[in-house]
């Protein structure tokens, strides 16, 4: 399935996020203005204190620009209420994370399935859709185990199985491979490839210019600005070479 | 919402079996108050009802004259004036026959006088000195609610020759002839024998304390010529019926004072009472004692609420992450705050129905290994649960909405 270009998922407008540490302001974020069109896949790279982590929890609806405006999937999402934004998160976005956030007293099967509790959807119908999430991963025959019983690179298919379920309309990752060896980080970025082939939306926060080469687009921050925005190969060049 | 719940209770099941230990010490804190009140209303309700039917046992039209005053007082009122109490004219036998036959509304009346600490003895054995020695004329029965079990009660010309007859309480009997069947033996009370010519049924205690099996009933008149003829007697009068209960009384009264020559703007000398004024006291020394053990277990609730307030801080903490992960995936304050208080008002229910549990068996327990009269009031029941559950929501609303507030971003990163 090609991505339609036309229609655009991420609007983000000059966002600024200021925070106030010891009665002095820190500027994370001046003046970011990305947008991200539905069915792409997009890398921000940055050194750490570059702001992207900052980028990724605005992006992700954790957190709420100082100023400048967000829109996403047509909604503008900068100036909502906490319980607006954790619709908007259970909805619109999968987060995978670097250190998986599994919950570790549940199975991978009720892992995958949280998001839809938060739905408030039936429970047959979850486990159905849990199922169906964590066959695309691969993992169905592993669905009663407990994340302490998994594989790292297991752990994080479940992570991207739970992202999945919720069928949202974009991917957002931070380090997916962060904590994996490179035989796994591999097979976890091979499976970011069939998802982006499949139409899926991703945005994936790396520091690594290496995972950002793989990545048709490429966002480079610095310093909390938008420093470099092209094919992923040439951003990446760009970082390894600041 | 309805799924919400579900969900939520599942989530507190999941944690309390994770960590039962922990959750079992907490419920302690709650079972023990719960337990604690659940006995002791149990103790209380069945104390009043078996004093109740007591009272009401000893005869619906029944009232009595003394010349101390019956029962007890709670709260205010005038202080008694002991010594002018003792120094009322004593009440005869002569006033017990004077009530029969003048006054007009009363069937029938009967006079008692005892003699507690007393020590019966057989030839072969000996009671403690704490039987009961009562003097009764022959309507006793008829007056009092004592019902003859084996043999009979003694007869007139028995109470009018002073005859040594005696009719045992079950506690004398068992006591002095386990293996023998009592009746036609001898007894002996200050060194006189007594002839037994009857057995009682058992009635068991009045307020647990003062045990009505544990009495030896003799003639009147022999019982005056035993412990000194000069001692007041306890008069029971019967109404003719329900109807003419107040008549009766005030005839009585009136007749009293009369005989004892009292000028109208003299206070009576003598005390009449019925069960039901006895019945109104002891009704009211439970409301206080009710209202009192309420208040403890409040108390120990609380304790038990410091611990589910204690338990609950340490779970949001240890789950920070957790937390953080969900609100990530889309829950909203309330389902999280709703997460915890629902842990809490569980756990502390939970407790509260063991509580019940226990507190029901140990009043079942005291009821069969010791013969006490127990019963559970159903409100005391309910209230219970619900100030347990109360207790529950109180405590656990603090940490849970400490969980809600909290940052998503920053939740997951702690560790």
């Amino acid at each position: 399935m090609a991505p339609a270009p036309a229609q655009t998922l991420i609007e983000l407008d000059d966002i600024a996020r200021e925070y106030v540490v010891g009665g002095e302001t820190v500027r994370a974020l001046a003046g970011v203005t990305v947008h991200i069109a539905k069915g792409e896949w997009v890398a921000i790279i940055g050194q750490s204190g570059s702001g992207k982590s900052t980028l990724m929890n605005v992006i992700g609806c954790l957190d709420t620009p100082t100023s400048g405006s967000y829109r996403l999937n047509g909604k503008d999402v900068s100036r909502m209420s906490d319980d607006a934004l954790a619709d908007i998160r259970n909805r619109e976005i999968g987060f995978i994370f670097q250190n998986f956030q599994l919950l570790p007293r549940e199975t991978a099967l009720a892992n995958v399935e949280l998001p839809l509790v938060y739905r408030g959807e039936r429970a047959k119908a979850r486990r159905e859709r849990a199922i169906e999430a964590l066959k695309k991963v691969k993992l169905e025959h592993r669905m009663l185990h407990k994340p302490t019983e998994l594989s790292g690179g297991q752990r994080q298919r479940v992570a991207i199985a739970r992202a999945l379920a919720a069928e949202p309309s974009l991917l957002l990752a931070d380090e997916p491979t962060g904590n994996l060896d490179s035989a796994t980080g591999e097979e976890i970025v091979r499976l970011f490839e069939e998802l982006h082939q499949q139409g899926h939306t991703i945005v994936l926060v790396t520091h690594e210019p290496k995972l950002a080469a793989r990545c048709p687009r490429a966002v480079r921050l610095s310093d909390g600005k938008v420093v470099g925005d092209g094919p992923g190969a040439q951003v990446a060049y760009a970082e390894v070479h600041a | 919402m309805f799924r919400a719940f579900i969900d939520n209770l599942r989530l507190a099941a999941g944690t309390f079996i994770a960590h039962p230990l922990r959750t079992a010490l907490t419920l302690l804190g709650i079972i023990i108050g719960v337990a604690t009140v659940m006995t002791m209303m149990a103790l209380l309700e069945g104390l009043r009802l078996k004093v109740n039917k007591d009272l009401s046992q000893l005869g619906a039209n029944v009232f009595r004259v003394d010349k101390w005053p019956q029962g007890f007082r709670i709260g205010g009122g005038d202080r008694i004036n002991w010594n002018k109490i003792a120094a009322r004219p004593v009440l005869t036998l002569d006033d017990k026959r004077a009530i029969a036959e003048q006054c007009p509304s009363v069937k029938r009346t009967s006079a008692s006088s005892w003699q507690p600490a007393q020590r019966v003895r057989t030839a072969m054995t000996e009671t403690q000195a704490n039987v009961f020695i009562l003097g009764t004329t022959v309507e006793y029965p008829d007056t009092s609610g004592v019902v003859v079990a084996t043999g009979r009660y003694f007869n007139e010309q028995e109470d009018l020759d002073g005859r040594q007859v005696a009719v045992l309480g079950p506690d004398v009997a068992d006591k002095l002839f386990p293996s023998l069947d009592p009746l036609g033996q001898e007894v002996r009370l200050k060194g006189r024998p007594y002839t037994v010519v009857g057995v009682l049924e058992r009635r068991g205690k009045v307020l647990g304390l003062f045990n009505l099996d544990n009495q030896v009933m003799v003639p009147m008149t022999t019982f005056l010529s035993l412990y000194g003829k000069r001692r007041t007697v306890s008069i029971s009068v019967e109404a003719k019926s329900q109807e003419i209960f107040e008549p009766a009384m005030e005839e009585v009264s009136r007749l009293m004072r009369q005989r004892r020559k009292l000028a109208p703007d003299e206070d009576d000398n003598f005390e009449v009472s019925t069960n039901e004024s006895m019945a109104k006291t002891l009704n009211d020394l439970s409301k206080v004692i009710t209202a009192a053990t309420f208040g403890v277990c409040l108390l120990s609730l609380l304790v038990g609420g410091i611990g589910i307030l204690n338990i609950m801080l340490v779970s949001v903490s240890e789950r920070t992450r957790e937390i953080g992960v969900r609100k990530a995936l889309g829950a909203r304050r309330s389902r999280i705050l709703w997460q915890f208080a629902t842990e809490a008002v569980t756990l502390s229910l939970v407790g509260g129905l063991i509580g019940l549990g226990s507190g029901l068996g140990l009043a079942a327990l005291g009821r069969w290994a010791l013969g006490l009269h127990t019963a559970v009031p159903i409100w005391a029941a309910a209230l219970s649960l619900a100030m347990s559950s109360g207790v529950g929501l109180v405590f656990g609303i603090y940490p849970a909405a400490r969980a809600a507030r909290l940052d998503p971003v920053e939740a997951m990163r702690s560790e």
